[in-house]
């Protein structure tokens, strides 16, 4: 039974190379989500993987498949949308929501105007849905910084990101960081969505960066142990979600999500914390 | 700690105006908080309690006129603002909540240390919520929370405190408790500057009142200000915005501070 | 009378001059076709008669095509539409019922024998995730131009169509096609001397789809691909980790990219395999026309070159 477990990592490099990744995207990624959910800005991570296309697709056209090109016009992409919806929330009437809702519609249907114009082709539609099975070692490198930057960031401004969630007029009144890490914030999350679609796809990367974020507040109920489920699940949908792409014959990137969604499930399910079925079940309360 | 000279003014306002696109919530205020003073801010609802502490705090612009807090900046005042702005729902626990009162010495980087978590305990037991220093925020009580709250103002040792209305919808006995919290903050020669809407409160413990409906209508010594004349008055002036008002044209240069 | 007589005359020379202008050089038929191959091919066979334009052009990929209202437009003011058939152009009909296209469409493969997904070498025998294949039904290869046999079949209902639609140039699309027919043979003589070159055992390649079911076929070579008969399904681990396994036991010797699909996929597997990468070969598209493939019997040329030089060492 291990042996089926580990076998195929064992065979094939392929296989290693794939799980390397999504293990560092699993890292890396849930966090930021935890923070979008509680945030309630995870229909805001969504709408950034859309509005990378255009910056991907300009990537493209102008140096074809390079790394290099995509993710830089994909990141430039997301972070002038991500700040001009930030800027124009704080200096008009518009709330963050609206304003971006506005940003990357428009970034979309250029995105996809710009796809169009080339004709259809079926390398930038791999881009839409990931190669994980073909990360080459530039891809692998470029997870890895990505990671390394991001989980540094996060560590650095954790404290203020907290408070910005929680309580934002305190964090105003007490420290002049507020406007920095609300930004500091959105360009995690482009960088995070820039990761994640060189493995899964610009559809699949919002996935893991937002499942395993949204059920662990079924287990766990302070910031930090948030992260760590969220991560903790994220590692088993990559493992799990390749081995049933390796033994049923399933694309891969689909397959990732799924496995995080099948969690999803069951902690809405039996989650410790307000999974249904607990309150199903006639409980004795506590004394105090 | 008392302030070295007793009628230095802690904030100050010049003909200040401060509003919404054009319409004034709060007119042509001029006068002085002296350092020290436990002052209440008083009017009927819509009169500019809100708008005044948060242009104190820096949360909104003039219109028209000046703010003057003389040096200080954001760090010495603390601010318990209304409770809706708050996230409740939000995963963290009591401690880490007041601990965040901490911010002035800690920053965002530096962890609590020894003494920081001491601090902590012990504002929490001031407030008489050391037991439920692990429990998530959301599953307070009102009054309990606004204890929380108090514990982190406590913490933030600011030298000037402003609350608005900080005891709607909490039970009396808290009240009793946080009333005696403003009381030793007042005693350590804070100043603090609370709108209320509870006149008897007031009353009991509040030596000085500015009487607001959208201008200054009274300010002073409560039982000058509180009279039933000038009580009346300040019901009266509008509490809406008119939709289609002429521009202001009054100059105010009649100084109504008796501090 | 002068009148009337006058009126007549005109009458009769505008007719004879419309006649005329009708039967002028500058009228060509205009053709459309659906891709690239195809339109070499009615361009070889109609000759100046023929304007030809092709829809998904060199490097394009048939499969994932999106027909805009350009497309539409240009159907519709077409003459005659020369499809492949099989199921290669599943955007079709749409585009044939929106373009409201009234005039003749002629299928190349028309009069071919298919081959199918199950018969076909080197293909391993699971259900594939693969768009066209349900319920384990065998569903034709649509690549049928690979095989130049069946592209002499291709050149004669082109022929036929082209009569059809103008039984004026009758002789000119004859000759046309005779010679085209003879240029084929001498290609595929070529070919077959080619193959026949290479080591038996070294017969067989890794590339990205199973275009080339009908190059196998004909020419006994062994073509395995990860992505099964269309560039839209997407592989799985296993698809890879099979044709990994694959070319480990039977020692493949080389992977070969192609134009139309993203190479990353293949680097992958070449590089774990060690399998030598041979170089691009053209399948579902010609080249641009500075291209190593601009022509089909080009394309032929160029792939057979590139799989000499790879298998032969």
């Amino acid at each position: 039974m291990i042996d089926a477990l580990f076998q195929p990592f064992i065979e094939f490099a392929f296989m290693r190379r794939a799980l390397v990744g999504c293990l560092i995207i699993s890292m890396t990624a849930p966090p930021i989500g935890v923070f979008l959910v509680l945030r309630r800005m995870s229909l805001m991570g969504d709408a950034m993987g859309h509005a990378i296309l255009p910056g991907a697709a300009i990537g493209y056209l102008l140096a074809g498949l390079s790394l290099f090109a995509m993710s830089l016009g994909g990141f430039a992409a997301g972070l002038a949308v991500a700040l001009a919806a930030g800027l124009v929330a704080r200096s008009t009437v518009l709330r963050e929501d609206a304003s971006l809702a506005g940003f990357y519609l428009v970034s979309l249907a250029l995105g996809v105007m710009l796809i169009s114009a080339r004709g259809s082709n079926v390398d930038l539609l791999h881009l839409l849905f990931g190669t994980v099975l073909a990360l080459d070692d530039a891809a692998l490198i470029l997870i890895a910084a990505i990671a390394t930057v991001s989980l540094t960031a996060l560590a650095v401004i954790y404290r203020p990101l907290v408070l910005e969630c929680f309580d934002p007029q305190f964090l105003r009144s007490v420290s002049p960081l507020s406007s920095t890490t609300h930004l500091l914030f959105l360009v995690l999350v482009v960088l995070n969505l820039v990761a994640g679609f060189q493995a899964l796809g610009t559809l699949m990367a919002v996935g893991i960066m937002l499942l395993p974020a949204v059920a662990a507040r079924f287990w766990v109920e302070d910031v930090a142990g948030m992260i760590g489920v969220a991560v903790g699940a994220a590692f088993v949908a990559s493992f799990t979600g390749l081995l049933l792409s390796y033994q049923a014959d399933v694309p891969t990137g689909p397959a990732v999500i799924l496995c995080c969604g099948a969690f999803y499930f069951l902690s809405i399910l039996v989650g410790v914390k307000g999974g249904i079925i607990w309150g199903l079940m006639p409980r004795k309360h506590l004394e105090a | 700690m008392r302030a070295a000279k007793a009628s230095a003014p802690a904030i100050s306002f010049h003909d200040l105006t401060l509003g919404y696109d054009r319409h004034p919530a709060v007119h042509h205020i001029t006068g002085d908080i002296v350092r020290g003073n436990l002052l209440a801010l008083v009017g009927p609802n819509g009169a500019g309690k809100s708008t005044l502490l948060k242009a104190i705090v820096g949360e909104l612009r003039p219109l028209s006129g000046s703010l003057d807090l003389h040096g200080l900046t954001k760090r010495d005042v603390a601010y318990l603002p209304q409770v809706i702005e708050i996230d409740r729902s939000f995963p963290i626990s009591v401690f880490d909540c007041v601990a965040m009162g901490l911010w002035r010495k800690i920053g965002a980087w530096r962890g609590l240390g020894r003494r920081g978590r001491e601090e902590v305990v012990q504002a929490l037991e001031t407030v008489g919520l050391a037991a439920l220093a692990n429990r998530p925020v959301g599953s307070l009580s009102g009054g309990q929370f606004q204890r929380v709250l108090f514990a982190r103002l406590l913490l933030q040792d600011a030298s000037v405190i402003l609350l608005d209305e900080p005891f709607r919808a909490i039970d009396t006995k808290t009240v009793e408790e946080l009333v005696a919290l403003i009381e030793r903050w007042h005693g350590e020669g804070r100043t603090v500057l609370a709108a209320l809407h509870d006149i008897d409160q007031v009353r009991a413990h509040f030596p000085h009142v500015l009487l607001l409906a959208r201008e200054v209508v009274a300010w002073g010594d409560t039982k000058k200000v509180l009279t039933p004349a000038s009580l009346a008055k300040s019901r009266q002036l509008t509490e809406a915005f008119h939709a289609h008002a002429h521009v202001c044209e009054r100059n105010d240069e009649a100084e109504r501070a008796i501090a | 009378m002068r009148r009337h007589l006058a009126y007549s005359l005109a009458l009769a020379l505008a007719v004879l001059f419309g006649l005329s202008g009708a039967a002028s050089a500058d009228n060509k038929l205009k053709a459309v076709a659906s891709f690239s191959v195809l339109g070499d091919v009615v361009k070889q066979v109609g000759g100046e008669r023929v304007e030809v334009t092709t829809l998904v052009g060199p490097n394009g990929d048939a499969h994932v095509f999106n027909p805009t209202p350009a497309t539409a437009k240009l159907l519709a003011s077409a003459d005659i539409f020369f499809v492949n058939g099989f199921g290669f152009e599943g955007w079709m009909e749409r585009l044939e019922k929106s373009s409201g296209f009234k005039g003749e469409v002629v299928v190349a493969s028309k009069g071919v024998t298919p081959l199918t997904m199950g018969e076909e070498n080197g293909h391993h025998q699971d259900d594939h995730g693969d768009a066209h294949d349900e319920g384990g039904d065998e569903v034709p290869d649509p690549h049928a131009w690979q095989s130049l046999a069946n592209g002499k079949i291709y050149v004669a209902n082109i022929r036929d169509g082209l009569i059809a639609a103008d039984p004026e140039g009758k002789a000119d699309y004859e000759e046309n096609a005779t010679k085209y027919l003879a240029a084929i043979d001498a290609e595929e003589a070529a070919v077959k001397v080619a193959i026949a070159k290479l080591p038996p055992e070294r017969r067989r390649i890794i590339t990205s789809h199973d275009a080339f079911g009908y190059l196998a076929d004909a020419y006994g070579l062994e073509v395995i691909s990860p992505e099964g008969v269309s560039t839209e399904s997407e592989a799985s681990a296993q698809d890879v980790a099979m044709i990994i396994r694959q070319i480990r036991e039977e020692q493949i010797p080389a992977v070969f990219f192609e134009n139309v699909t993203d190479r990353r996929l293949l680097d992958q597997i070449a590089r774990e395999t060690g399998a030598k990468i041979g170089g691009v070969l053209y399948s579902d598209a010609l080249s641009k026309a500075d291209g190593p493939a601009p022509t089909y019997l080009g394309m032929f040329r160029h792939n057979i070159g590139a799989l000499s030089a790879a298998l032969s060492s």
